[in-house]
């Protein structure tokens, strides 16, 4: 199977004035294509520290970090942001919505920022928001939807471009627990029916009880790797 | 792509009406003073400079005899136009030509004698060249060449203590050296700025030579051309078609005048600069606020992979569209201002200020839409430029920093 992640040797360290406070200690992973994973931990473990490398938005002090065959660690500014736009997909904890954007625009946005023509990022901003279950409610702006539907369009947003992998972070962190379960299942069925490979930093037990992997992060260690079968994770 | 750019930024004007409005109402202002002061009065006193003495006696250009403008007296004369000159004056680039006799001279009435430039025009050809002859307030202007009567300035005859009507006695040197004396009768009295209705006194051409035994001879000759970009041509045409005589801009002959008209388009550019700083200020605070506001917005653009340079351009786009909206609002404003005006703005008690700066009563306020379109899109460009700092800020942010913001 395609290996879609690989760190090395992670390392992070942040600079608290004198004091040099380590986030993540040579932290090894793989993420295979396809897969539905979690990563949990408490508060101040590394989790999100981790997802942000992996995601390009943070540099690690040492170690080797490779999306989908693409080394990253000595990419530019731009380059990132090119390898965000193109691999990664983002669903972030506060929905994160462009407010003057309907639903539509804000998937349509990114597609455009891929150069998309527009009539073909209009038919995939739409087809994603149906995939999501937004049909209807495309021209709406963010602050007519609810909660649960803004994170939906979040969700249709990351998948709009068919990055090779989406990194949520908290995900239903800002959700009830009706949206919360809407949107777990959500994720879980377009993992299994279009096999995208999600990655979602977690404190959520529902979450982890679907996921088919749980990866627990510890003081900045992995701690715990635990794969289980669909029927397990069921 | 374009599209969307373009719209979010329309869009975001939307997110804080009051900053939208405020910002509208700096730009606007700025670009309407900038107009009104800055350009449509400062071009008109500077023209207006410039015409009161080009269509005085000057004209664009002037002819005169060798060192005439070093000493000019009688004995510095020219013979009238003849031959080449005459064939130079009556092409293109000239348009209109006028003849002088122009001598220092003593004006006495009954009850004072004073000082006075004493010409001898042609009215036909004068009428084409100068504005003097449209002042006459009161009685009527000279015939023609031979006209022994004589038109003095309202405010000169006032002083006279004569009125139409009454006779005058000039004195001035003649050309053979001894004192030329003649009586002329007053026929008209023109108005306008003080300066000339005190200094000029104005008889026929051919009496003005006959008295001072000038025949066939004259101190200058004024010519007009057909724009300000021809008169060097002109200039160098006339000077091959009469090279012992000297041709002079009227830049050369009248220096003060020309220095205020210099001086009033450096004014326009510090004014228009001071104007511009202070909205600058403006922009670039309400954009600072702006970008501010949406850094996490901007922070989250970024993540999802937007490029830094999207982001300068999506903050830069946002402005042009605020200051093009509030420069054109400026514009419309300053031209609801200029049409009441359109056939000039009477000073009145504030002519005899303007009359000092070289202009006349009457100010021709400027409003050409080709100035206007220039310096619009002037102020818009600059006004683009101080939103880069907003802007370049914005695409610096840290993404991760960004959205972690409230």
């Amino acid at each position: 199977m395609k290996t879609i992640v690989s760190c090395r040797g992670i390392e992070k360290v942040y600079k608290q004035g004198a004091v040099a406070v380590p986030a993540l200690r040579g932290v090894d992973l793989d993420i295979e294509a396809g897969e539905f994973a979690t990563l949990a931990g408490p508060s101040g473990s590394g989790k999100t520290t981790l997802l942000n490398i992996i995601g390009g938005l943070d540099r690690p002090t040492k170690g080797e970090v490779v999306i989908d065959g693409q080394p990253i660690q000595r990419l530019g500014k731009n380059r990132l942001a090119e390898l965000r736009l193109h691999k990664i997909g983002f669903v972030f904890q506060s929905f994160n919505l462009v407010p003057v954007f309907s639903a539509m625009e804000n998937v349509e946005f990114i597609l455009q920022l891929l150069h998309t023509p527009r009539v073909e990022a209009r038919e995939r901003a739409s087809q994603v928001l149906s995939e999501v279950g937004l049909a209807g409610l495309e021209n709406r702006r963010p602050s007519r939807l609810s909660g649960g539907q803004q994170q939906r369009v979040a969700v249709a947003r990351a998948l709009g471009p068919k990055p090779a992998i989406v990194l949520a972070d908290e995900p239903t962190g800002s959700l009830d627990s009706k949206s919360a379960d809407d949107l777990i299942t959500l994720m879980e069925n377009l993992n299994a029916s279009s096999g995208i490979t999600f990655l979602i930093a977690t404190h959520d037990p529902r979450v982890m009880s679907r996921a088919h992997r749980n990866i627990v992060v510890s003081d900045g260690r992995i701690v715990v790797d635990e794969r289980r079968t669909t029927a397990n994770a069921a | 792509m374009r599209g969307l750019l373009v719209s979010l930024a329309w869009r975001s004007l939307g997110r804080s009406p009051r900053r939208t409005l405020i910002t509208f109402v700096v730009v606007a202002v700025a670009m309407w003073v900038i107009l009104v002061f800055g350009m449509m009065f400062t071009k008109a006193l500077s023209l207006g400079a410039r015409d009161a003495t080009v269509r005085l006696l000057t004209g664009e250009g002037q002819i005169h005899a060798a060192h005439y403008l070093d000493d000019p007296g009688v004995d510095r004369a020219m013979p009238e136009p003849s031959g080449r000159l005459l064939a130079a004056l009556n092409r293109s680039p000239v348009t209109v030509w006028a003849p002088h006799v122009r001598v220092p001279a003593t004006i006495r009435s009954e009850y004072r004698s004073l000082g006075i430039t004493f010409l001898g025009v042609d009215p036909r050809k004068e009428r084409s060249i100068s504005d003097l002859p449209r002042q006459i307030e009161f009685g009527l202007y000279l015939k023609n060449g031979t006209d022994a009567s004589i038109v003095l300035g309202k405010h000169l005859i006032e002083r006279l203590k004569t009125r139409i009507g009454k006779r005058v006695i000039i004195m001035s040197q003649a050309a053979d050296g001894h004192l030329a004396e003649q009586s002329f009768t007053i026929v008209g009295a023109f108005g306008g700025a003080d300066g000339p209705q005190d200094q000029f006194a104005f008889t026929g051409l051919r009496t003005a030579q006959a008295m001072l035994g000038l025949a066939g001879n004259i101190s200058e000759v004024s010519f007009d051309v057909t724009d300000d970009s021809a008169l060097p041509a002109a200039i160098d045409s006339l000077h091959r078609a009469a090279p012992p005589l000297d041709v002079q801009p009227w830049t050369a002959i009248e220096p003060f005048a020309f220095a205020i008209y210099q001086e009033a388009a450096s004014q326009e550019v510090i004014f228009s600069a001071i104007m511009f700083a202070l909205m600058a200020i403006g922009i670039v605070n309400a954009q600072l606020m702006a970008v501010f506001e949406r850094t996490r917005e901007l922070g989250l653009l970024q993540a999802l992979g937007m490029k830094p340079r999207l982001v300068v351009l999506q903050v830069t786009l946002e402005s042009a569209l605020l200051i093009g909206i509030g420069v054109l609002i400026g514009d419309g404003l300053a031209a609801l201002t200029f049409a009441p005006f359109r056939n000039g703005l009477d000073l009145g008690a504030l002519a005899a200020g303007a009359e000092r700066y070289g202009a006349g009563r009457v100010l021709h306020l400027q409003f050409q839409p080709g100035d206007v379109a220039t310096l619009s899109v002037a102020v818009w460009l600059l006004g683009i430029l101080t939103t880069l700092w907003p802007a370049r800020r914005a695409s610096r942010t840290n993404p991760i920093v960004a959205m972690s913001q409230a």
